[in-house]
């Protein structure tokens, strides 16, 4: 078999949009089933199956949650500049799920300082998971034009 | 280009790196996997690929690249394998350095034929040692086993193949 014949054979996990597909899909089920559960909480006097219905909700976005972690973590790994699209994801991510909270909390018309802490936490989280995924990529660059320069010096 | 620009770009996530890396390793692990399993098998080249593309992102020395590969080919060869490494490992042979009349003389090629007939462990030492050019120190971090222990492997090897070479009439 010929490399390229082998590079063909793993073109699906070689696909950087496959790799971001996977970190959409695991935000999308994040954010989407903590603001479910967030009107599921600050909703009182619901029925039954008004409650099952929220439930279930909240369970299918956390299980697309858990296959978008459990497909950059187990089935493609994540390289510097996707981790770097993660963070950003991942601030996106933070982003609507603290403007929900914040309409949420408008139209409700009361202020839970519980809340408040967790979108906080959230940022923070993010932020720090951002500024991290940029160091390590800068500083891989860095490597990369040292080594290039070297083999340039070399030659 | 280097091995170590290539894996750092890599790591980057330059796709185009990887071709690169592929295309200029992918003989090697074919020939490295044919030899081990004495045929051909694209399932395991392809295992070892992917195994490296997974772990490229946590590969913390870029410059041990050939080491690191070697490893991975060999536990995806010792998946297969594991019957014939599963046998416990013969006495350390007592042979003096330098008194190994086949390695003067074999040529590669000739070394590969032969090296069909040796069990595992000995098949791979010298695959790794003589037909990849690795370093000793390479050899034992790709084995997981100390320097010494590569040593005594090659030595029993190289005494086996002379057998095996004296029993296929290369004894001129």
């Amino acid at each position: 078999m010929t490399p390229e014949e082998m590079l063909a054979r793993l073109d699906a996990p070689l696909s950087l949009r496959k790799r971001v597909g996977y970190l959409a899909v695991a935000f999308a089920g994040l954010t989407g089933s903590a603001l479910i559960g967030l009107l599921w909480v600050t909703e009182p006097g619901l029925p039954t199956r008004t409650n099952v219905a929220f439930a279930v909700l909240v369970a299918i976005g956390l299980c697309w949650a858990a296959f978008g972690g459990w497909a950059v973590t187990r089935r493609t790994p994540l390289f510097a500049r996707d981790r770097v699209v993660a963070g950003w994801l991942g601030v996106g991510a933070w982003l609507v799920f603290s403007v929900g909270a914040l309409i949420i909390s408008l139209v409700r018309q009361e202020f839970e300082p519980l809340l408040l802490g967790v979108v906080l936490v959230l940022g923070v989280v993010a932020a720090v998971h951002l500024r991290a995924a940029r160091r390590a990529r800068a500083a891989l660059l860095r490597r990369r034009n040292a080594l290039a320069e070297t083999a340039v010096g070399g030659e | 280009m280097s091995d170590e620009l290539l894996v750092v770009r890599c790591q980057l996530g330059e796709r185009e790196a990887f071709a690169e890396l592929v295309q200029g390793w992918h003989p090697a692990v074919e020939r490295y996997v044919g030899r081990m399993l004495g045929g051909s098998d694209d399932d395991v080249v392809q295992e070892v690929w992917l195994a490296v593309f997974k772990g490229l992102p946590r590969l913390r020395q870029p410059d041990r690249f050939a080491p690191w590969l070697f490893a991975i080919a060999r536990r995806a060869v010792l998946n297969r394998l594991r019957d014939a490494y599963a046998r416990p490992e013969p006495e350390p042979i007592d042979d003096r350095p330098g008194d190994d009349e086949a390695e003067g003389v074999v040529n590669r090629e000739t070394l590969a034929g032969a090296l069909a007939a040796l069990p595992a462990r000995e098949r791979e030492v010298l695959l790794l040692f003589y037909l990849e050019d690795l370093p000793l120190d390479a050899c034992a971090q790709i084995c997981a086993v100390p320097v010494g222990t590569i040593k005594s492997r090659l030595n029993r090897a190289r005494r086996l193949l002379r057998h095996e070479l004296v029993r296929k009439g290369y004894e001129a």
